[in-house]
């Protein structure tokens, strides 16, 4: 019997740069809720964290704008490695 | 005073979640729409008097959107607004040249989005030129 040595397709996004940015937007949005104070008054200690948060957040952007788009094509070609791997159990 | 309808469509809830709490932190009463179809059914019920649109959606793309609305006569002049994760280099001409006011790659800034909603709402009552 054989089985995948990684992850199926199911678990690997089809489009790395696409779910990313929807996940990063999430990020974005929602710290700047917070530190804008649309859902409440943060303390000074919550506001300096979620500063820290957003300020991560566009390094990431800043990574995907710069560089994510040109790996895309060799991620989804890692992909197809991946799924063909299998090991014998023994 | 009535306000400005934004109809926003996106298939990701939190993004929908997000928008939904900035736009009406602005004053902007919020529509939603998670597909295509039910976003051309809200566009002819609803009238909204702006759409930002995602281009990914299920059962049809924001292509197909855009295309139902610019063939509609009653609905040709509400503005579009994509809001894409998909890349610039595929798709930002082709959104412009289908009819969007402005195209924003995931994740944009609060403040550029309400800069392009004002403008682009401003542009479609006559009051100003959309020269950004």
């Amino acid at each position: 019997m054989t089985k995948p040595a990684l992850r199926t397709s199911s678990e690997v996004p089809s489009n790395p740069s696409h779910e990313m940015r929807n996940a990063l937007a999430c990020i974005q949005q929602f710290g700047s809720i917070l530190i804008d104070g649309l859902a409440g008054e943060l303390s000074g200690e919550q506001r300096e964290y979620i500063g820290i948060m957003l300020e991560n957040a566009a390094k990431i952007r800043s990574v995907l704008d710069s560089e994510l788009a040109g790996t895309d094509g060799l991620l989804q070609e890692s992909k197809i490695k991946i799924e063909r791997v299998s090991r014998r159990e023994n | 005073m009535v306000k400005t309808r934004i109809l926003v469509v996106d298939d990701n809830p939190a993004i929908r979640k997000g928008l939904s709490v900035r736009l009406r932190a602005n004053g902007y009463e919020v529509l939603f729409a998670e597909d295509a179809i039910s976003a051309t059914a809200a566009l002819v019920t609803e009238r909204p008097d702006l759409l930002i649109l995602d281009l990914g959606l299920p059962a049809g793309d924001g292509f197909v959107v855009m295309d139902r609305l610019q063939k509609n006569d009653r609905l040709a002049n509400i503005p579009v607004i994509v809001l894409t994760g998909r890349e610039l280099a595929d798709n930002r001409d082709r959104a412009l040249q289908a009819g969007a006011a402005a195209f924003f790659q995931k994740p944009v800034e609060d403040g550029a989005l309400l800069f392009a909603v004002r403008k682009a709402l401003d542009l479609s009552r006559g009051e100003s030129r959309f020269d950004e």
